[in-house]
């Protein structure tokens, strides 16, 4: 199978991108509509795997896209109003799992749901990192608060989603790549 | 479930205004106001987004939900943590003593850290600015899912400069919304027929995530096979080999170029007053000094 380069931007990438911000957004207002009890102000998103699997199925900038888009509109609907860094952290948490990408090959092996559960955590670092962050020069809050108060609670509940819920969409999606004929 | 837009068209003075000068009216205000931490430059800022905000004719009961969420967040975590550690932003000014109104000493029983929290009118003052500065921000913002058409996102970020099939991407995404919706109504029902039980998720934290999979596989899966389809018929149609025209098409009117140029203005002010006269640091009024007695 021919490998596209990874920044490649096609008919097929404007397609899941588009896919992958409209699912991300419904699924993040339809799962905050079934509340999953959780700790403290912790608010478990399982659609935060949407952007990291559309990374990793089909490249960085369907990733970049499901996620930063995916945020906009799952606000759009919920009525939350727009706020660019948390739309930008949320982008990078696609963005980056997307270039684990071309180092799969095999969607059901178990080297596969390690690379991609690595570059997910790594993505939900990068993004949420740079969210909190933004606190900082937007709201004007210290590091630790950042850190404490926006980073810890974001970061590990996307994380424990993403290792969870990624590797169990691309073995489903393994079932139906070889339908595609891509 | 019923996915509806909070978007609904209200006639309003703001909605008539083209989407890509309020977006450059919306973010040149959100990066002069990160600029200041003096309250009268915020309060001029504060003033200027309620004058956006009031003609949008949101409703209390429309955005009680994203107020309450807002206030929270601004009032628990960035008010205590301005008058408690008194850090972030402007914090070399905050160091020296200041004007104390309490301070206490504790010790953490066990391991011998000691806590000592500092009320001085310095970080009440802060403390203020940085609310002021949040409300602003999110005045500012919230109006945006409200007043914008979904329909127009695309069609205005590609006037805006972004690329033709990212812009296309963004219009398809908000397109793909509805049909998304009503698949997953429709897994849920199905899973649910066949004894799967939303509400009652057991287990611990990881398992409870584990169960939500019947619901969010099958939309996700579905979703990309019906993509092929689409992928195909817009390969056959030749997409991306042309700049692409656009259903609806936006124009400036005069009151535009206004709100353009008083953007740019209060962009290019906002910086030359924090760069080159070096004014709108951290201030706190006398009066505030008297009030609490110095």
């Amino acid at each position: 199978m021919e490998r596209k380069k990874w920044y490649a931007f096609g008919t097929r990438e404007v397609v899941y991108s588009a896919l992958g911000a409209a699912l991300y957004g419904v699924l993040s207002f339809a799962t905050n509509m079934i509340a999953l009890p959780a700790a403290g102000n912790l608010a478990l998103r399982p659609a935060v795997c949407i952007p990291m699997f559309f990374g990793v199925a089909f490249g960085p900038w369907v990733g970049f896209i499901s996620g930063f888009l995916g945020n906009i509109i799952g606000d759009a609907i919920s009525g939350f109003g727009f706020w660019f860094w948390w739309d930008l952290g949320n982008g990078l948490m696609g963005l980056i799992p997307g270039f684990a990408a071309s180092m799969i090959a095999d969607y059901r092996a178990t080297r596969s749901f390690i690379i991609a559960d690595l570059f997910s955590i790594l993505g939900v670092i990068v993004g949420m990192g740079l969210a909190s962050l933004s606190e900082m020069w937007v709201s004007g809050v210290d590091l630790s608060t950042a850190i404490v108060g926006y980073f810890v609670p974001a970061a590990l509940t996307n994380i424990v989603n993403g290792i969870i819920l990624v590797p169990i969409l691309m073995v489903a999606y393994a079932a139906i790549v070889g339908r595609t004929g891509r | 479930m019923l996915i509806a837009w909070r978007y609904r068209e209200r006639n309003t003075l703001i909605q008539k205004l083209d989407p890509r000068a309020r977006w450059i009216f919306l973010l040149a205000v959100m990066f002069s106001v990160i600029q200041f931490w003096d309250l009268r430059f915020l309060a001029f800022f504060m003033g200027l987004s309620l004058m956006y905000y009031f003609p949008a004719r949101l409703t209390w009961k429309e955005t009680r939900r994203v107020w309450t969420f807002v206030l929270i967040l601004v009032v628990v975590i960035i008010g205590i943590n301005a008058v408690i550690t008194g850090r972030g932003g402007p914090t070399e000014i905050l160091r020296g003593a200041g004007h104390v109104l309490w301070e206490a000493q504790w010790a953490v029983p066990g391991v011998g850290w000691t806590i000592h929290p500092i009320i001085t009118v310095e970080k009440i003052v802060f403390a203020l600015a940085q609310m002021m500065r949040m409300l602003t921000i999110a005045i500012l913002f919230i109006p945006v899912a409200f007043t914008f058409n979904p329909n127009h996102y695309g069609v205005t970020f590609r006037r805006l400069g972004l690329p033709d099939k990212v812009a296309f991407s963004m219009d398809l995404a908000f397109r793909f919304v509805p049909t998304l919706a009503r698949d997953f109504s429709l897994t849920l029902d199905a899973q649910r027929a066949r004894g799967y039980e939303v509400e009652k998720l057991e287990g611990g934290l990881l398992a409870q995530i584990r169960k939500m999979a019947p619901l969010i596989v099958p939309v996700t899966i579905n979703a990309i096979v019906g993509a092929e389809d689409i992928v195909n018929a817009m390969d056959l149609r030749c997409f991306g080999l042309r700049p692409r025209t656009w259903l609806h098409e936006l124009r400036y009117a005069p009151r535009d170029y206004v709100l353009i140029a008083v953007s740019a203005a209060l962009l290019g002010g906002a910086i030359l007053v924090r760069t080159l006269l070096r004014v709108g640091d951290f201030w706190v009024p006398d009066a505030v000094l008297r009030l609490f007695g110095f």
